[in-house]
């Protein structure tokens, strides 16, 4: 069966993964004491997407890197990087201002990067954490000389400034079309109330009301990045530089050049990821806002197997917690949270035993039988296991995942024209 | 060979860019009081009570309150140094280390010290900064609790230097009786749940819904604790059937509750979408982002609500455009706590041990900036008055509260 399903078209594959989700968190929240409605209800679903979309940028960021056989640890720092650009981007010309300089200020977190990995040969990890060192020194230098002062300003903190703009999309959410007020096709089916349709459409909705358009373009850059990495000329040349780079010069290509692009784009995209963290996240630039998202959007690359759709899947696993987990007032969502759990566990014991890894059958089989007992002997779920959510689903997807990843083969070595690696 | 260089030109543009922009910006900054300097030659003051400016004027950042007091306290502070230790982020938090700072600032424009600043980076820079402060200074103030630990080897040290920490007793409870861990080393308590109280009393006459929030830093300490026990207290003081959301942003011993202003708007958002109409938040930074919180769901859904924000009067310091969403702020004295430790400390008064600063001491209050409780202060000046006579007497374990 499994064999069959990979047959199938992408969009096909995600839309079917998609609908096995919401129909795991209808059950689950139906099976709630009491019930719940909001774990697929559309502001969860848009706390979701707000909170995936920095680990998503960054996981595209990795992507480009990694493809190109530089290992990019310093996106934290570029990210950071980002954060501050992108606050002063918005006090100097707008919002779409600070995402251009945004996007430039991590473009020179990973330009600097590839200077010191492809140029000089550094080790690329010892690169990227003088990165991660040094970004939070230099962004709170300029910020002495940039907002301190400034109405609401600090060394620390930037003066207020706005997302790109919000939009309802019409049709689907009945956004205004041109001054007219289109039906809410979504919102209707939702009232309906009927079991896993409504939810569907509800948690569809969250994609499609007051969502900023800084998040639209981001979910855009996911079929854009593998179409650029897997059909054009660009993304064949940035691969070989990521795989066999001696090969690839043998054919002409320039490795050091690929290896700049891969590097450069990276940043880049972390820099936006970090100025989403600013301008839509929190409203401001704040010192230390970026919060180890680098480092879960390098999770997310991994676990996402090097792959835009992978990542994607990735930075909605981490972020649905996370976001509803926020959202969660009285403790019960997160406690529905432990059951969703104990079934990703138990499917997890399922096709390890079928493909007879009998140890990871037995370990996934025993956690799962022990957030069952949890979830069975409590109400609501304590105060800390909210902020543990996302990084305990990391480990354990990292865990059983791990086996079937393939990361590209020269990835993180250093190379050098007319050497063998 | 092209590639190269459309590359190189892009780069090029972007230094230029950045470059411009700078320009606009050094000019700005030169025109803009730089509140932040950390080391002033203090303006000496004749008998006649002219101030003759010798050299450049001591800044007392607009947003620092008066010091009760302070005018009739007479000190000589000149050649004296004050060994100002912030807790993490440091001065320009908008909030608790900007009330120390206020305080020190303060000292400075009255006795004529001179600060000396440091902002530690980690946890495990504490007791480096502290030892490096004591070297160098007389007098050490250490803002917040995290300084504790640092203690006793610090003031067993430096026995000549006089150690203030804030937010903690300084007393070792690990002894029978608690003793103070020095005889030089007095720690700065206030009783947070007695201007919570005061500013719950407040959300409660200004909501609407019956309905209000609260959003804790971090959980465990027991500190955060006393704020959401006071502001339960003093809201249902007003309306017995109030509701009362809360919600802590991380458990002890993550500390990322105090500076998530992301996480802080997030969970602002929920509260105002679940019908609360004003939500108090006791969580340093955290609750800069329930201010954003605050303006984004007004203005998405053509209503009103509040946030009400915790330490310094954060009217001031939240910028223009949050203003109008700062309902009032419970303030927590720290500066009026920073500037008597010094002023004891030239004096000779100073005392080891703990020290509290209530709300009949003055240490704790609410902020009126804005005139949004104009109409209440009546209401909330009476419950100071019970607070004070002890005719109430505010919980600070909120589990307690019925």
């Amino acid at each position: 069966m499994l064999r069959r399903f990979a047959a199938l078209p992408a969009w096909a594959r995600y839309s079917a993964a998609a609908a096995l989700g919401i129909l795991v968190l209808s059950f689950v929240q139906a099976l709630e004491p009491g019930g719940l409605e909001r774990l697929t209800s559309e502001n969860a679903s848009g706390a979701m997407l707000r909170w995936s979309v920095p680990i998503l940028l960054a996981g595209l960021g990795g992507l480009f890197a990694e493809r190109a056989g530089v290992v990019n640890i310093g996106l934290e720092g570029m990210m950071v990087l980002g954060t501050w650009a992108g606050a002063y981007g918005y006090l100097h010309g707008g919002p779409w201002m600070a995402v251009l300089v945004g996007l430039l200020g991590g473009a020179v977190g990973g330009l600097l990067h590839a200077i010191a990995t492809v140029t000089f040969k550094v080790d690329h990890i010892v690169s990227g954490v003088a990165i991660n060192i040094l970004a939070p020194g230099l962004v709170r230098f300029l910020s002495q000389y940039a907002f301190a002062g400034a109405s609401g300003g600090s060394i620390t903190q930037s003066p207020v400034i706005h997302g790109l703009p919000l939009v309802t999309v019409p049709f689907l959410a009945g956004g205004d079309l041109f001054g007219w007020k289109t039906p809410d096709i979504l919102g209707s089916i939702t009232g309906w109330n009927i079991f896993f349709l409504s939810d569907i459409t509800a948690f569809m909705r969250g994609f499609a009301v007051n969502v900023s358009i800084f998040t639209l373009l981001t979910l855009a850059m996911v079929p854009a990045a593998a179409w650029l990495i897997w059909k054009t000329r660009f993304g064949l040349r940035l691969r070989i530089a990521g795989e066999h780079p001696v090969a690839g010069e043998s054919l002409g290509v320039n490795i050091y050049w690929q290896k700049y692009k891969g590097t450069v784009i990276s940043g880049a995209l972390a820099g936006l990821g970090g100025a989403f963290i600013a301008m839509e996240l929190t409203g401001f630039y704040r010192e230390g806002q970026v919060q180890g998202r680098g480092f879960i959007g390098l999770a997310a690359l991994i676990f996402g197997n090097w792959r835009p759709g992978g990542v994607l899947i990735a930075a909605f696993l981490f972020g649905y917690p996370f976001g509803t987990a926020l959202r969660d007032l009285d403790g019960r969502s997160t406690h529905a949270l432990l059951l969703l759990i104990v079934v990703g566990l138990a499917a997890i014991a399922v096709v390890s035993f079928r493909r007879a890894k009998r140890v990871d059958a037995i370990l996934a089989g025993g956690m799962a039988a022990g957030f069952l007992v949890w979830y069975l002997l409590t109400e609501t779920a304590p105060d800390w296991l909210p902020n543990a959510l996302p990084f305990a689903t990391v480990l354990i997807v990292l865990v059983f995942a791990s086996q079937r990843l393939r990361m590209p083969v020269a990835d993180g070595r250093i190379y050098v024209r007319g050497e063998e690696l | 060979m092209r590639k190269h260089l459309s590359f190189a030109v892009l780069l090029a543009a972007f230094a230029l860019v950045v470059a411009a922009c700078g320009d606009d910006d050094a000019a700005t900054t030169t025109a803009a009081p730089t509140t932040a300097a950390t080391t002033t030659t203090a303006a000496t003051t004749t008998s006649a009570g002219e101030t003759t400016t010798t050299a450049p004027a001591v800044v007392v950042p607009d947003f620092c309150l008066e010091i009760p007091g302070a005018a009739e306290a007479v000190a000589d502070g000149t050649g004296v140094t004050v060994g100002l230790t912030f807790d993490l982020l440091g001065r320009g938090d908008q909030s608790f280390n900007d009330a120390a700072a206020c305080g020190a600032d303060w000292a400075r424009f009255y006795f004529g010290v001179g600060i000396n600043e440091i902002t530690p980076t980690d946890e495990a820079a504490r007791a480096t900064d502290l030892q490096l402060q004591a070297e160098n200074s007389p007098i050490v103030i250490g803002n917040g609790f995290s300084f504790e630990a640092a203690f006793p080897a610090v003031c067993e040290n430096n026995p000549d230097v006089n150690f203030a920490i804030t937010d903690t007793s300084m007393l070792n409870f690990g002894a029978t009786p608690p003793a103070p861990y020095c005889d030089n080393a007095r720690g700065m308590v206030f009783a947070e749940h007695e201007g919570s109280y005061l500013v719950g009393v407040a959300a409660a006459l200004k909501s609407e819904t019956g309905k209000i929030g609260f959003i804790g830093g971090v959980s465990g300490i027991g500190l955060i604790e006393k704020f959401e026990a006071g502001f339960i207290a003093g809201a249902k003081s007003i309306n017995p059937d109030i509701e009362v959301v809360s919600e802590y942003v991380s458990a002890f011993p993550d500390f990322a509750g105090f500076a998530s202003p992301d996480r802080g708007k997030e969970i602002a958002l929920a509260m105002y979408g679940e019908g609360a109409d004003v939500v108090y938040a006791a969580a340093g930074l955290t609750g800069s982002g329930m201010f954003a919180g605050a303006k984004e769901y007004s203005e998405a859904n053509d209503v009103h609500v509040w946030g009400i924000g915790v330490d310094s009067d954060q009217y001031l310091t939240v910028g223009e455009e949050l203003q109008p969403y700062v309902l009032t702020s419970m303030i927590k004295r720290v500066d009026v706590a920073v500037f008597y430790a010094i002023y004891d400390h030239l004096t000779g008064n100073f005392t080891a041990g703990p020290s509290t600063y209530d709300l009949a001491a003055g240490g704790v209050g609410y902020s009126t900036s804005g005139g949004f409780i104009d109409d209440i202060t009546d209401q909330i000046d009476a419950a100071i008055a019970q607070i004070v006579s002890g005719e109430v007497v505010v919980p600070t374990d909120p589990t307690t509260i019925p």
